[in-house]
């Protein structure tokens, strides 16, 4: 135990330790000032906001601003599903794959535009390699950049009085792109193959089999004397390809689509524990500067720290109930104590779905990453886990992807869960609702409502849906309460924004991919509208000074107060969802 | 036709970010993984005196009595075929509960199938990951434990001695890095083509 606590300790202060001085650095980039880099992206965005007409400096207002956001982000999806539909023609395709179906295709592209990166497939065995690095590759940067972008707007909101202006929709893409997802990436990439993963542009390649196995007629794998077999194969595939480039920005972008079916679980793609730290502290580094942005932005870093705090106490306790049911795995495992499952010499726990080089430990951690963070990627098989430890990651999505969650919408989404609060606070002891000195009227707090409950009325919808069309069933990997698990998660996952999944479950139907890409494009442009019209509500509001009566938004008790609307709002909108699948599941394996 | 320009420029940034980010930043990155890592970037190939090549990230399945085994792999035939139509075989993970009772019959034969092949061992219980199906479903490795669990039976098989065996392991193993991250780990495939003596 003392390990685990020791490793838990070491991933959680590297990644605070790196965030809080990227976080000056990153509002540098925002802000155009000199930083770092500027030597070497200054040019390059001059040079892109002169060849796109951009006038950097430019004020856009709320609608406005939204407005380009969603130009932008049609045409990503309309250029992504081209790629995708399209492949079979496209060059860089080694393996002659075919362009995907329409529905796989919208699914992939609301998915991929929406900073969700569901996948419906397995990169492997589907896409090219030009659909990869050059139609998904690019979304997963500029998906995390229009997340930025939008909550700076926000942050500019909150601070300008009585304009209009939330910055250049334009200039912020190009700024969180050039001066920190690429930089970042490119360091993440090259260390991953140094460490293992493969970085080409060949075609797959085979492996030899020390012990050939025989395939009957029906494609059965028997040995390889068997009288039913009809032909010995002693060849395994290896899938090639441009894969740590990908997944490096898959990690820092909160996209979380891995370039293989099996994600960071593949010794390709997450080859040694190092691998692992770095991989599993990028998923959550930008979103946590961010929050440490806000503080710096807003002059008051208390503001910040109060944020981080109750996401922080939430994360904490999430991790430690993941790992602790992991570790305790269960009785169909153990079999009566025939099944050695203590910690020396192994792991320990419930290894199934789990890779030996990472164990319960670093598995139960990255679940607990990916989940806070609406990243989405995997390291082991969450659909594998035990029903209180599968529910964690579950509810994490489910609380709205706002402990640290996505990056940029993570941030606004809890900036809406702020104002409630405020709201509700100052309605208990009857003081007038600000936050920031801005007052909250009627229209803020419409705004935050959305943001608040957009998320479980999306995943409750998407559910209610899956379930309502008998062909679902035949969908599912397992069955009775697990079954009934699979298509929550699911719906979980599109509708966080998240991607992860019950991987069992085959999502690759014409029905459940478009309801699934339904709610991943729902619950990124809904919440996107309601804080760019928060937005421009706060900025045509003048700051109110503050007096004895302003409600503290930066104090522990405000903290506390925030913790207890989150898990209140979740547990209300989503308990009787969890009650038939994990939690029932539980019962039926205790009893 | 105000709205027009930024519609141009939707496209315009589009096109920039294809460039950047999709070719230039993967080139790149293939550039220096080439020039600099090229065992990782081409797969972590290596060959055997046998001639045949190995990529050594790439857990196998094991069941003959000369080789130590591994983790459970659900081979498949049906997703890749070779250039000259031959099949090759593919992986992936179970994503079966582990409360399930197809989990929980799963894992007694399992045990039954690890036993039968280590009276050596008795009634010792089996270590977690020789019965349990990986995350990738090509696990490469297994812990320290699952192959001591194997030790002597590999001694009787192979004719090595025990102290052979468990150099071989030593020699395959990969520890905790910076002695905290991660688990302790065996190359499953590295032990076996050692033992086989194409390594």
């Amino acid at each position: 135990m003392i390990d685990e606590i020791a490793e838990y300790a070491l991933y959680v202060a590297f990644l605070i330790a790196c965030a809080i001085p990227f976080s000056a650095y990153i509002n540098k980039v925002m802000a155009g000032e000199k930083h770092l880099l500027s030597r070497v992206t200054g040019p390059v965005e001059r040079a892109a906001c002169r060849l796109l007409g951009v006038d950097s400096g430019e004020q856009m207002g709320w609608k406005k601003y939204l407005a380009v956001a969603l130009i932008f982000s049609v045409v990503s999806f309309a250029g992504l599903m081209a790629i995708l539909m399209l492949q079979g023609v496209l060059p860089f395709n080694p393996q002659g794959f075919e362009g995907l179906s329409w529905d796989l295709a919208f699914n992939t592209a609301a998915s991929f535009v929406s900073n969700t990166n569901w996948q419906s497939y397995a990169g492997e065995s589907t896409l090219s390699y030009f659909s990869q690095a050059i139609g998904l590759t690019v979304q997963n940067f500029v998906t995390p950049a229009v997340g930025i972008a939008v909550l700076f707007a926000l942050f500019r909101g909150l601070v300008v009085q009585e304009s209009e202006g939330l910055g250049s929709f334009w200039a912020d893409v190009m700024r969180a792109v050039l001066g920190i997802l690429l930089p970042l990436s490119l360091v993440l990439a090259i260390v991953d193959v140094a460490q293992g993963s493969p970085q080409n542009l060949s075609a797959y390649e085979t492996t030899q089999l020390v012990e050939p196995v025989g395939v009957t007629e029906d494609g059965e794998i028997v040995a390889q004397d068997d009288p039913e077999a009809v032909e010995v194969v002693d060849e395994m595939a290896v899938p090639m390809g441009p894969q740590a480039s990908q997944v490096a920005i898959k990690q820092l972008g909160t996209n979380g689509g891995g370039y293989n079916g099996v994600n960071s679980a593949s010794a390709f793609e997450n080859p040694t524990p190092l691998t692992n730290l770095l991989q599993c502290v990028s998923l959550l580094f930008i979103p946590v500067a961010l929050v440490f942005s806000f503080g710096r932005f807003v002059g008051d870093r208390r503001q910040g720290r109060a944020v981080f705090s109750a996401m922080f106490v939430i994360f904490l306790a999430a991790l430690f109930a993941v790992a602790f049911f992991e570790m305790a795995g269960t009785p169909q495992l153990a079999q009566d104590g025939a099944v050695y499952m203590g910690q020396d010499g192994q792991s320990g726990g419930n290894m199934e779905g789990k890779e030996t080089r990472f164990g319960v430990t670093d598995s139960a951690l990255w679940a607990a990453f990916t989940t806070a963070a609406s990243n989405g990627s995997v390291n082991s098989m969450h659909d594998s886990f035990t029903p209180m430890g599968g529910m964690v990651p579950m509810l994490l999505m489910q609380l709205g992807e706002i402990i640290f969650g996505g990056i940029g919408c993570g941030l606004y989404s809890m900036i809406g869960f702020v104002i409630l609060t405020v709201f509700i606070a100052g309605l208990m002891v009857g003081r007038t609702p600000e936050y920031l000195g801005k007052k909250i009227g009627p229209k803020e707090m419409r705004m935050a409502v959305v943001l608040a409950i957009c998320t479980p009325v999306v995943i409750l919808v998407g559910a209610a849906a899956m379930c309502l069309d008998p062909a679902t069933f035949a969908s599912l990997n397992n069955a009775g309460p697990h079954g009934f698990s699979e298509v929550l998660y699911a719906a979980t996952s599109a509708g966080g924004n998240n991607g992860s999944a019950f991987a069992g479950m085959n999502c690759n139907t014409p029905f459940l991919n478009t309801v699934l890409g339904l709610e991943m494009l729902a619950n990124r442009f809904i919440p996107m509208a309601a804080a760019l019209c928060l937005a421009g509500s706060l900025a045509a509001r003048r700051r109110v000074a503050a007096s004895a009566g302003t409600l503290s938004t930066s104090n522990a008790m405000f903290v506390f107060l925030l913790i207890l609307i989150v898990v209140l709002i979740a547990a209300l909108s989503m308990f009787p969802a969890l009650a038939l699948g994990p939690v029932a599941e539980q019962l039926q394996m205790v009893l | 036709m105000k709205s027009m320009a930024n519609w141009v420029r939707g496209l315009g940034l589009f096109a920039l970010a294809t460039v950047l980010c999709g070719a230039v930043y993967t080139a790149a990155v293939t550039l220096v993984a080439q020039v600099a890592f090229p065992y990782q970037a081409n797969g972590s190939f290596v060959e055997g005196t046998d001639g045949n090549r190995y990529s050594m990230l790439v857990g196998q399945t094991y069941r003959d009595d000369t080789h130590m085994w591994g983790r459970v792999q659900n081979y498949n035939a049906e997703t890749f075929t070779g250039e000259d139509g031959s099949t090759l075989l593919w992986t992936g993970p179970s994503n079966i509960s582990p409360a399930s009772d197809e989990f929980a019959r799963a894992v007694a034969d399992r045990v039954e199938e690890v036993r039968a092949a280590h009276p050596e061992q008795g009634d010792a219980p089996v270590p977690s990951d020789l019965v349990t199906c990986s995350g990738s479903g090509f696990d490469p490795h297994i812990s320290p434990a699952a192959a001591e669990y194997q030790v002597e039976r590999l001694a009787r098989t192979t004719g090595k001695s025990q102290d052979e065996i468990r150099a071989i392991i030593g020699q395959c193993t990969q520890r905790p890095q910076f002695g905290v991250l991660g688990d302790a780990a065996v190359n499953v495939l590295a032990v076996n083509l050692m033992l086989d003596g194409v390594l």
